[in-house]
């Protein structure tokens, strides 16, 4: 428990420094949203008042700390007849957009949260397919497909891939609408249809990371002990897979949860082709029109969802390889690891750190480690034995 | 651009401003776009449309039209938007005056809500307009004298700052005035009756009709609820009401069964509903309204063709004439900072006039259908433009003038810094070489559109000795062209006297011509103006650059007038 209340602890701790560095940034940096606010031409009076009434006219801490405060009571911009009021909890209010940036958010989540949802649905179940194959059948054609065609997508630019599908799909084959969104309570189905499209890309471009870890990993489990124990004491080689894919369970829970965490923060350029007003597509346009408050607004709830969905695959280890609840770390000593028949038993049967190299949980999960899209999977891991059944 | 909207985004203040302010952006992206067609045959100017003329204009009446834009947001409130009269915010609010566009025509100021276009009192400081009887709000009630009092009462509150303010410094009392919140009116907004208003300036204005064409004349009711919402939830007064707004998504605009047409010069009222498709992806749009797909055909892109659309859609016979291509319009110009050390000297400032190739700038920019070559600061389109020209005479510019100015005023070595936006290095570069050949070496200094804005139209100056910049003016009036660039008020504080120029004598003619009444008398001061500046070269002018928009086959009367560089909204209509 007390590690639990560690890692929260930390984690509001990484909140409190994102919110603090993204209003130092963009106070530091030369922009002055009042100049949007005033009129053309623009007088240095009407300049000064746009900058009172936002409040951008006090140093950056104070305007960070009434940002804090407005979270919990509520906050009010302007005074008597034409004050606006932005309610708790308060995310500031954007002047550009005449709206609180907590509606705005509000409005926006279920967007982003449809295209969240079915992507990383999408890129799992591919990922993993595409890379278990591909791991029974190294060297061969679908091996190399899987590998070309993982880089291909690894290294493609999402407005190319987004361009591309709703070319063919949508205008020269017609099957699908080319952008748009269509709340899910009111039809599912075109709910469904209008987000079908930017599903497929995003799988496309995230699944790839998906195949290799599981390729490279699986290649590598079934060259260990426990698999070529199993496989001389004659157990079948889909059975042998399934070991050795549990054993993957853990860093795949990892990357998914970092996967639904990174596009709940916003797939910005996803959103902007298919023309869906997500969170990527609101943070998009509040950093070209320095709508302030919405930057600040967005930039913490995109990273409260990322450090959520870290804390969430952090506290759900333990669940997954139960040698991990007594004390945090891996002993390997609770069950027969030549015992073919325990699952647990055959997660790390020889060395716990050599096991855990090619993907490690801990490293993956670093809140704002961009990286964790390349995490280390050696394509030569150690591949002894053959493997085809 | 700096002064005329996006195209799409037509309304919003916010937006407005900033893509103004972010100088050529809108033109530069445009225009930009072009850069990849320089070959096959020219668009020619003009509009797909048969004409301008809303009683001519033969449009079918109902449908829905879906206009796309690239912006995010939309702001009905007539205070704090920057619209030009034609593109959104005209759709739902009527002014005192309106444009008549025309591709074969200098547009032309028509009545809107009033009866004529005002009448000048024989000093021109007082204007009276006179409303037009029967005129009602969305909601039925009667559009009054003391509505558009109101309406223009409320853009002077600080909090509903962000419109077109050329009013606010006219008005007499108005440097004073904090808006009608607290229960203060503005005396020299006199609603004499229903329809009478009479406003009183503090110096004769000539071009007081065109002022009353911004959105800060559109009548607002003084029970219209809190000023912050109204700006989703207006009160209108033309063809549409507005259904829903969700900002980042979709705007609807519905009838208003309480415009009557027959009380409207300015707007067809063709489709039954118009839908704004916000925040879309410039590129994906025009590659659906290029297939021309069913739920692509009635409607059109706001924002310019993005290049590769540009080229495609040229090149596809099934595009035609739906893809429509402007007059030339807004003046793209080299700014050369009057206030910089290197280039305090005239003689400097006017060897560079020689020393600037136009044409490698154009053929950067795309070539000759990305513009027309300029010479003057007032843009085409708009009546009393005078045509000359002071410097070079080709438009690759004289070397060799430029090289014995130069020696003259005994610049050596002269190295220049040139700060442009990060989206025109190619144009920027075409300058570097051009000066490169008389001896002056130029540093190409590229910021993003945040720091654009603090160091160029905020900034003291001292970041730039040069900068790309393009205008395009919020009205067909010279006034709009050169005040906004040249008077001395007009620098720092996020204006676009960039040029930081500042001259007693210019400043004094401007006031001048500003208030000059009659027309005629007026543009000849006005093109005095313009070539006593070009004396000075504060500003190189390189060329009048045009805009290509494409619509699908069921959008009739796409007119681009001569000014501006825009299709207007109002009167386009779909096929029936």
């Amino acid at each position: 428990m007390i590690p639990a209340l560690q890692r929260v602890a930390r984690s509001v701790l990484v909140l409190l420094v994102v919110m603090t560095l993204t209003f130092a940034i963009f106070y530091l940096a030369p922009i002055d949203p009042a100049l949007q606010m005033c009129g053309k031409p623009c007088s240095p009076e009407d300049l000064e008042a746009a900058r009172g009434f936002m409040g951008f006219d006090q140093p950056w801490f104070v305007q960070l700390g009434t940002f804090l405060v407005a979270i919990f009571t509520g906050r009010t911009f302007g005074s008597a007849e034409v004050a606006v009021q932005c309610a708790a909890p308060c995310l500031g209010y954007s002047f550009q957009l005449h709206q609180s940036v907590t509606e705005l958010i509000v409005d926006r989540f279920p967007v982003t949260f449809s295209i969240a949802l079915g992507a990383v649905a999408l890129q799992a179940l591919f990922g993993i397919a595409a890379g278990a194959l591909a791991a029974r059948r190294q060297g061969g054609i679908l091996d190399r497909t899987v590998t070309g065609v993982s880089v291909v997508a690894a290294s493609a630019p999402a407005f190319v891939v987004g361009l591309l599908a709703v070319v063919v799909f949508a205008l020269q084959l017609d099957l699908l609408p080319s952008g748009g969104y269509e709340p899910f309570t009111e039809s599912p189905l075109q709910w469904a249809r209008h987000l079908v499209l930017p599903w497929i890309t995003l799988a496309f471009l995230n699944g790839a990371v998906y195949a290799r870890l599981v390729r490279s990993s699986m290649i590598e489990q079934l060259g260990l002990d426990y698999a070529r124990t199993a496989r001389a004491a004659g157990l079948p080689e889909r059975r042998i897979d399934r070991y050795a894919l549990r054993n993957l369970a853990l860093p795949l829970t990892t990357l998914i949860a970092l996967d639904i965490g990174a596009l709940l923060g916003g797939s910005v350029i996803t959103e902007r082709i298919f023309g869906l007003p997500g969170l990527g597509a609101l943070l998009l346009d509040a950093t070209s029109t320095a709508d302030l408050p919405v930057i600040v607004g967005t930039t913490l709830v995109g990273s409260l969802l990322i450090v959520l969905a870290n804390l969430c695959a952090d506290l759900a280890r333990p669940l997954l390889d139960r040698r991990l609840a007594a004390t945090g770390r891996r002993t390997s000593a609770l069950s027969d690891p030549t015992d073919p028949t325990d699952p647990d038993s055959l997660a790390d049967p020889v060395d716990p750190t050599e096991a855990s190299s090619p993907v490690d949980p801990t490293e993956a999960s670093s809140p704002v480690d961009p990286t964790h899209r390349t995490t280390p999977s050696d394509p030569k891991a150690p591949t002894p034995q053959e493997t085809s059944s | 651009m700096t002064s005329s909207p996006r195209p799409g985004s037509s309304f919003s203040r916010s937006r407005f401003t900033r893509r103004n302010m972010l100088l050529a952006t809108p033109v530069v992206l445009g225009t930009g776009a072009l850069a990849a067609c320089s070959s096959g045959g020219s668009e020619g100017s003009g509009s797909s449309g048969s004409d301008g003329g809303v009683a001519t204009g033969g449009g079918a009446t109902g449908g829905t039209l879906t206009i796309y834009t690239t912006g995010e947001e939309m702001s009905f409130d007539p205070a704090t938007s920057q619209s030009l009269a034609i593109t959104s915010l005209g759709l739902t609010a009527r002014r005192l005056t309106a444009w008549k566009t025309s591709p074969d025509a200098p547009t032309e100021l028509i009545p809107d809500l009033a009866t004529d276009t005002g009448t000048p009192s024989e000093d021109g400081k007082t204007w009276t307009f006179t409303l037009q009887e029967g005129l009602k709000f969305e909601d039925g009630t009667p559009i009054t004298a003391a509505a558009v009092k109101y309406g223009l009462e409320r853009s002077f509150a600080p909090e509903l700052t962000g419109g077109l303010s050329y009013h606010k410094v006219l008005l007499e009392g108005g440097e004073d005035y904090a808006g009608p919140f607290s229960g203060e009116h503005l005396d020299s907004i006199e609603a004499v009756d229903d329809l009478t208003l009479v406003l009183h300036l503090n110096r004769p204005y000539g071009d007081f009709g065109w002022v009353a064409s911004n959105p800060a004349f559109a009548p607002v009711p003084e029970d219209s609820g809190q000023p912050e919402t109204y700006a989703t939830q207006p009160v209108t007064s033309g063809p549409y009401r507005v259904e829903s707004y969700s900002p980042g998504a979709q705007a609807v605009l519905v009838r208003n069964e309480h415009w009557d047409a027959g009380t409207d010069q300015a707007r067809a009222g063709g489709p039954d509903t118009i839908e704004f498709a916000l925040a879309q992806d410039a590129s994906v749009v025009a590659q659906s309204i290029i297939a021309d797909r069913s739920d692509a055909q009635d409607s059109f892109l706001a924002s310019f063709v993005p290049t590769a659309q540009l080229v495609q859609a040229r090149n596809d016979p099934k595009v035609g004439d739906r893809l429509v291509t402007s007059g030339p319009g807004a003046l793209e110009y080299l700014v050369l900072n009057t206030e910089s050390e290197a280039l305090k000297d005239v003689n400097i400032r006017k060897a560079l006039q020689y020393a600037v190739d136009k044409e490698a700038y154009r053929t950067a920019k795309g070539g000759e259908i990305s513009g027309d070559f300029a010479t003057t600061l007032i843009t085409p389109g708009i009546a009393g433009r005078e045509e000359y020209n002071l410097y070079a005479e080709a438009p690759s510019g004289d070397a060799e003038e430029a090289k014995r100015l130069l020696a003259e005023a005994g610049a050596q070595d002269l190295s220049l810094r040139l700060v442009i936006r990060d989206d025109q290095t190619a144009a920027a570069e075409s300058i570097q070489q051009a000066l490169t050949r008389v001896g002056i070496s130029v540093t190409i200094q590229p910021l993003d559109a945040n720091a654009y804005q603090s160091e160029v139209t905020a900034g003291d100056g001292s970041a730039y000795d040069m900068v790309l910049s393009s205008w395009q003016p919020d009205m067909p009036s010279p006034n709009a062209n050169l005040t906004p660039l040249f008077e001395s008020t007009q620098i720092g504080n996020g204006n676009y006297n960039l040029a930081r120029y500042a001259n007693e004598e210019v400043d004094a003619a401007l006031l001048e011509a500003s208030s000059t009444l009659d027309a005629d008398e007026a543009g000849a001061k006005w093109a005095a103006v313009d070539k006593r500046i070009m004396e000075d070269s504060p500003v190189v002018p390189l060329i009048y650059s045009k805009n290509s928009f494409i619509h699908g086959s069921g959008v009739e009367n796409f007119v681009i007038g001569q000014f501006p560089a825009y299709p207007n909204y109002l009167t386009t209509t779909l096929k029936a």
